[in-house]
């Protein structure tokens, strides 16, 4: 009986600074960030008013917040489908299949994951390099008359966030796709033999093998692309475009920026943080939901 | 079995203890040194921090007062927490309306800067003149300096920084043109331009739209109704002559290098500078640092010109913004007395020169002599400042000689409307410009825009009067 008692205090203990360090560094900010979410507060003077939820009621007509949420969504969907697509892509190629220089491309897709995202601001932008001595407007100049003046990637409305869309899926690929390919390679080889014997082809194995035994892991990069996509992209976004141009290239976590630090209006940004949070919390429920299958084992 | 559970209980309360290591307090340090310590923090900007050492050095053997000091590249995010809890307050802050992270501008519009009004009758620390008797007084004026329009004086210039239109001299000789003096020579320029494959225009960012729109609303409308647009009258901003400054920055569209938009940002704006250098472009809005800015990528015999933001129309008047750095004392500061005598002592001679002449490191000429080389640095707004400009820049300090007129680009001190920014690279008013350069917004959108966001702020500061 004693002893009982006895382990449970032991383990209390021993979970004790774990549970303090959480709630003191993830619990008590979120919350503080709904309470500040309800104040009109510039972030320094002691003049707090508490406005309830005009906060919130002022984002939902304000234009510019609904464009940075539009370009949020309009990344995370690119970013997923496309790195989705081609991380599976080239880790179904590198495993199951043999090409010379395997390690080579393997260390070649992962580079841009160690790039710091400032590094990568800088590289896309001699590629993105608006006259035609661009990377790749000096390409495609060749496709064009004389006094052609370039895509202007970073500097036109309707094609800015395709631009920043791209750099994240490539800085992206190497990190996801080393993720498949751990899982990929745990898949016992004599399934592929037996299905070959049975007369099936590569593509047919890749989605009655590969695909089924490799879900629980695209699940749990699912909810990986959400987050990571929210965040760097307002860090690309903070390097490369400082939203523009005109705030075309704002997205959720810069607009938060822009209100709380230049705009002095530090609730009016917690009112948009404490949006973002409820957002990825639920889009990421939701991809949790309508993705579940049965777990299958090997 | 007692020996175990001992161990276990143990070493269980040393993980939970150690949690808390790391937090004790060292606040005791600056109560034992007393309260002759000033604490200043600042940006490490384009003019580095070389000058500001030297000062410091300086006035602590002249007072004998102990200085802490910080100074970095992204001040504003360092002292941020602390303006927040209110605690460790620099004494002195450094750093210029506008710049990135907004610290200064929202410092403003919380009322939490120090009226510094004192500052004009204090001696100067090792001089017997007063402040107010050796500064150029009409850098104490205005928004610049007295944001709130009360009298006050809040943030002290340290800089005297004119902004205009560089050119390429060398160019403009070979072609025999001469340097337009109001718009429609601008244009007329701009066509003879156009068919030797020149653009007439290119600006860094949107950002430094801030000194040329200023300049340009004050040549078009007025000093007097200018005044009026910075403290946001919604009915001056109504006035036609303030829409044809809009209307000017809309012809200037099909005089603009294409590619300076997608240039406008923090990665790529000094393609946008050197496109004036290689002769693509012919004016560029900037201030009296790009010469040292573009240093590297200038050809040997490069000739820069400066010139006003032309006219409206022909014997009109033509401005240049003046760019001060400005420094303050927060409202929160431990320390007023000694922070005041401080920024006096920066407008002593000895301070001055310092300042001048510690600028920037030259990385290019200390590598090629081995010995530490410094660019010129803040030029202190003091009586006879300008004599001490090197020759090869004095080009940028006699715009007012030539006749052009001062305007200072800072607007009056506003409530904060939620997800209403009018200033600044990402506000409507100056961040709106590339989308008029490319096209995707028309003259009339932006001016509109404009107008709605100084009458929504202006609501809001007469409804903050009651």
């Amino acid at each position: 009986m004693n002893k009982t008692k006895e382990k449970r205090r032991f383990v209390i203990l021993c979970l004790a600074p774990a549970l303090i360090l959480f709630s003191v560094f993830m619990i008590y900010p979120t919350i503080n960030v709904f309470l500040m979410s309800t104040l009109r507060w510039g972030g320094f003077s002691d003049f707090k008013e508490f406005v309830g939820i005009q906060n919130f009621l002022i984002l939902f007509e304000d234009m510019n917040f609904i464009r940075a949420f539009q370009n949020t969504i309009f990344v995370i969907v690119i970013v997923t489908v496309f790195t989705l697509a081609l991380a599976i892509l080239f880790a179904a190629i590198l495993v199951r299949e043999k090409i010379k220089g395997q390690n080579f491309f393997r260390v070649i897709f992962y580079i841009p994951n160690i790039l710091s995202i400032v590094v990568i601001g800088a590289i896309f932008s001699a590629i993105y390099d608006p006259s035609t001595n661009g990377l790749l407007n000096s390409f495609l100049s060749l496709f064009h008359e004389d006094g052609w003046i370039g895509v202007q990637f970073l500097g036109n409305q309707s094609i800015v966030m395709y631009s920043i869309a791209f750099a994240l899926i490539w800085q992206a690929i190497g990190y996801y796709m080393v993720m498949y390919m751990a899982s990929m390679s745990s898949i016992p080889a004599h399934y592929y033999e037996a299905a070959e014997l049975d007369g099936c082809g590569k593509i047919k194995q890749f989605f009655s093998i590969t695909l089924p035994l490799i879900w629980t892991n695209i699940r749990t990069t699912l909810t990986f692309f959400v987050i990571s996509t929210i965040n760097l992209s307002f860090l690309l976004v903070q390097v490369m475009t400082t939203g523009g141009p005109d705030g075309a290239s704002r997205v959720l976590l810069f607009y938060l920026y822009d209100q709380a630090y230049n705009n002095a209006s530090y609730g009016y940004g917690m009112a948009i943080g404490a949006i973002t949070f409820l957002f990825s919390f639920l889009l990421s429920a939701v991809i949790n939901k309508i993705t579940e299958r049965d777990d299958l084992e090997f | 079995m007692k020996m175990k559970k001992m161990l276990s209980l143990g070493l269980s309360l040393l993980m939970c203890a150690t949690l808390v290591t790391g937090c004790s307090g060292n606040d005791n340090s600056a109560s034992e040194s007393g309260s002759k310590t000033l604490k200043i923090a600042g940006l490490d900007g384009g003019y580095g921090t070389k000058g500001w050492e030297e000062v410091i050095k300086k006035f602590e053997e002249k007072t004998g007062a102990k200085v802490e000091y910080t100074f970095d590249k992204k001040i504003s995010d360092i002292l941020r927490p602390k303006m927040t809890s209110g605690k460790d307050v620099p004494d002195v802050i450094y750093l210029t309306v506008g710049a990135v992270g907004g610290l200064t501008d929202t410092l403003i519009k919380e009322k939490q800067i120090a009226d510094i009004s004192a500052l004009l009758d204090e001696t100067i620390p090792g001089e017997d003149v007063k402040v107010k008797d050796k500064v150029l007084t009409n850098f104490f004026e205005g928004a610049t300096a007295d944001p709130y329009g009360d009298g006050t004086l809040r943030l002290a210039p340290l800089n005297n920084a004119p902004c205009g239109l560089f050119y390429n001299a060398g160019l403009f000789k070979e072609k025999g043109w001469e340097v337009p003096t109001d718009w429609d020579g601008m244009f007329e320029l701009g066509e003879k331009a156009k068919k030797e494959g020149i653009y007439l225009f290119t600006y860094p960012t949107a950002g430094y739209f801030d000194a040329f729109f200023t300049s340009l609303l004050n040549a078009t409308a007025g000093p007097e109704v200018y005044a009026k647009l910075i403290a946001y009258d919604t009915e001056a901003w109504k006035l036609p002559e303030v829409k044809e400054a809009f209307e000017i920055v809309g012809r200037l569209k099909d005089y603009t290098l294409p590619t300076t938009v997608a240039n406008a940002n923090g990665d790529n704006f000094t393609k946008n500078q050197q496109a004036v250098i290689d002769g693509d472009a012919l004016f560029i809005p900037n201030g009296t640092w790009l010469p040292g800015e573009m240093a590297a990528t200038t050809p040997e015999g490069f000739e820069w010109g400066m010139t006003g933001i032309p006219a409206a129309k022909a014997g009109g008047d033509s401005y240049s913004t003046n760019f001060v750095e400005q420094m303050y004392v927060p409202e929160k500061a431990e320390n007023k007395e000694l922070a005041l005598q401080f920024l006096a002592y920066c407008y002593s001679d000895e301070a001055a020169d310092l300042f001048y002449k510690y600028g920037a490191l030259n990385t290019e000429e200390t590598e090629k002599t081995g010995k530490d080389v410094y660019n010129a640095g803040y030029l202190i707004p003091i009586k006879g400042s300008e004599d001490k400009v090197a020759e090869a820049d004095r080009f940028m300090y006699t715009l007012s000689e030539k006749g052009v007129k001062t305007n200072s680009a800072t607007f009056m001190a506003a409530e904060a409307v939620e997800g209403v920014t009018l200033t600044g690279e990402t506000g409507i008013l100056f961040g709106s410009v590339n989308s008029v350069m490319n096209g995707d917004k028309t003259v009339d959108q932006w001016y509109n825009e404009s107008v709605d966001a100084v009458s929504k702020i202006a609501e809001a500061n007469a409804k903050a009067d009651k």
